[in-house]
């Protein structure tokens, strides 16, 4: 086994909704070891998009401690958590969340940005990523000019560019149709295996689940299950989708 | 640097609103030049210090359709501290029609103590020695030779209106003031006497050039306090009062332009503001994502308020260039008009445009400041949760 990269300890998160308080995680405990592809699932509402986003540094936790290698990063302020995702953090979201009026290049580009590399050595940068996801020739493309599964690819060389500690994927397939989806699943799976990228997703889909080596099942907050992918069977894998899908709000 | 051109693509982003708000900042940039022009023209130094003329002005204290008596000039040559004097009547009349364009400000004067007082001038055509040889010659303004096209020699008649008579003058002299106000034309009173023996005796305004700026200030007082008692009470100003006194008739200029000039800025600072909220509305995912890849608050404010500026630096230095090209036809142009007067000493002030560039920077700084607070401290999953 690798060394733990990420530590969640106790962590408490709430919401309020007026005078309503939510408790969306509830001491929940969690780790994470390097080089792991991690399937978060649970039904709407579990605390997945919640815990991925306290790892990612992108909320805070109300209580409990988060450790990404030697950064405890709930305890950053919010220029050095800024500053930490730049440097640790590729995210990929459900919709690509791409800037329409930057070229394809230009939106990879955009995390290079916040490092002090020169104009020569992004485009070097930029290109790899882009080559990796298989876009080379797309370079000059504007979001519009794309189909969705290439912007999602897109997206997914904006997130490798500054070769990140962790990547994490917010439902990455979730606006896909099935052949694109395979092709980002087969990329992410690329990147854990070839590249020896932490990755840990969200998802609802039992199909990107199955890539994973690890799935993790939230529920109302609470860890339920913690299982390595390689022990479950097709079979399995159906039950417990469609136990989450049940359990989505129709 | 490296995020300049991320500025400049939200800029233009929608194409259609940048174009409109660069303009809603043009124009309104021009009428605000244009008042400048006007303020700084009111608010010009004295000439009579600056250049050390020291001119004062006596007129009718009643106003200046009221005459008074040639003996008053005499009077106060003999003040201590008066060094010329010379004395004004304005003719009126009309130069072959009475429309704007020919109006031009004619006075009838006394040819040597003219050039004493207004020692100032000099003379670029002709000479002053054919003039004052010449009883029925006259004396132009560079600016109204180059108006009308005139020359030397050519003849010039003016139908009179306050005094029935018409005069035909010849053009022997040009001249050219410092400050380029050179647009009214001049001619012997002798010539006018002769023609309306009623004139005689009458004399609209006293022109004195006094030995230095106490004797300036002294006379003033000392002038007034003369004729207080005589049925021909008399005001005395120094010459950029009387001047002022003619744009006092209006009422508070100075006010009303300040006041004008400052509800523009207020509309565009609005203007520009509302493109800014709509634009910063519009891209809060965006702006989240940046968070998220891990532009920092402060990043996120610089971009915001580089884009307001920007916005309205494009407006301000495009309003500024159609300024300065324009300024000139506009002069031009305002020259056929009432606004004449105001035309012929407009000058391209550079104050008034670094008060063009001041009021741009501050529009674009102020127009994005609420929006980019406002961007800047949006929680990232607040912003990535919302739908724009």
């Amino acid at each position: 086994m690798t060394n733990p990269l990420i530590i969640v300890e106790n962590i408490v998160k709430k919401y309020h909704r007026g005078a309503e308080e939510l408790t969306v995680l509830n001491s929940l405990n969690f780790t994470v070891h390097e080089g792991e592809f991690v399937a978060l699932m649970g039904p709407s509402g579990s605390g997945k998009t919640t815990l991925l986003n306290l790892i990612a540094g992108i909320d805070r936790p109300n209580s409990g401690y988060i450790f990404v290698g030697k950064d405890e990063i709930s305890a950053l302020s919010e220029d050095k958590l800024a500053e930490w995702r730049s440097r640790h953090i590729g995210f990929i979201f459900q919709t690509y969340n791409l800037i329409p009026v930057l070229t394809a290049f230009e939106n990879v580009e955009l995390p290079l940005l916040l490092t002090p590399l020169g104009k020569s050595e992004r485009r070097k940068h930029v290109e790899i990523a882009l080559s990796i996801v298989g876009l080379a020739d797309r370079m000059s493309h504007y979001p519009r000019q794309l189909s969705g599964g290439q912007e999602q690819r897109v997206a997914i060389a904006r997130a490798i560019v500054t070769d990140p500690t962790l990547l994490m994927a917010d439902e990455p397939t979730g606006d896909l149709d099935a052949k694109s989806a395979e092709e980002v699943l087969i990329l992410l799976e690329r990147l854990n295996s070839e590249f020896k990228k932490t990755i840990i997703i969200v998802t609802h889909d039992p199909k990107a689940a199955a890539r994973a080596s690890r799935l993790v099942r939230l529920e109302k907050g609470i860890l339920k299950e913690d299982i390595p992918t390689e022990s479950l069977d097709s079979a399995r894998f159906a039950e417990a989708a469609s136990v989450f899908v049940e359990a989505r709000p129709k | 640097m490296k995020l300049l051109p991320l500025i400049l693509k939200n800029v233009f982003r929608k194409k259609a609103r940048a174009i409109l708000t660069i303009g809603s900042i043009i124009l309104p940039l021009l009428v605000i030049c244009l008042m400048g022009t006007f303020l700084r023209l009111l608010d010009r130094p004295d000439p009579a210090e600056t250049r050390g003329m020291f001119r004062i002005v006596t007129r009718h204290k009643v106003g200046l359709a009221s005459p008074l008596p040639m003996s008053y000039a005499e009077k106060i040559q003999q003040l201590d501290g008066a060094f010329a004097v010379t004395k004004f009547n304005w003719f009126g009349g009309k130069y072959i029609d009475n429309s704007a364009r020919n109006f031009f400000a004619r006075f009838a004067v006394e040819p040597e103590t003219l050039v004493q007082v207004f020692d100032d001038a000099t003379i670029t055509q002709g000479s002053a020695t054919d003039w004052f040889n010449d009883r029925a010659g006259s004396l132009v303004g560079e600016d109204l030779m180059k108006k009308f096209g005139w020359r030397i020699g050519d003849q010039i008649v003016l139908i009179g209106d306050i005094y029935p008579v018409t005069i035909q003058l010849t053009i022997r002299a040009v001249y050219q003031l410092p400050d380029g106000d050179s647009d009214a034309l001049f001619f012997n009173r002798e010539y006018l006497e002769e023609a309306l023996p009623s004139f005689q005796g009458k004399v609209g305004t006293i022109w004195t050039k006094c030995r230095d700026g106490a004797a300036a200030t002294r006379l003033s007082d000392e002038i007034d306090q003369m004729f207080e008692n005589s049925p021909y009470p008399t005001k005395t100003e120094t010459e950029k009062a009387f001047q002022m006194g003619f744009v006092s008739m209006l009422g508070n200029v100075k006010l009303l332009i300040t006041s004008l000039g400052t509800i523009v800025v207020f509309v565009i600072l609005l203007i520009a503001a509302n493109t800014m909220a709509l634009s910063a509305r519009e891209r809060i995912r965006e702006i989240a994502l940046l968070r998220t890849l891990g532009f920092s608050r402060v990043t996120i404010l610089m971009l915001t308020l580089g884009e307001s500026l920007m916005l309205a630096l494009f407006g301000g230095i495009l309003g500024l260039g159609l300024f300065v090209v324009g300024f000139r036809p506009l002069k031009a142009s305002l020259i056929n008009t009432p606004l004449s007067g105001f035309a012929t000493a407009m000058t391209l002030f550079p104050e008034v445009l670094l008060l063009g560039l001041a009021i741009t920077i501050f529009v674009g700084l102020f127009s994005g400041l609420v929006p980019a607070i406002q961007a800047s401290m949006r929680p990232i999953t607040e912003g990535l949760r919302h739908i724009g």
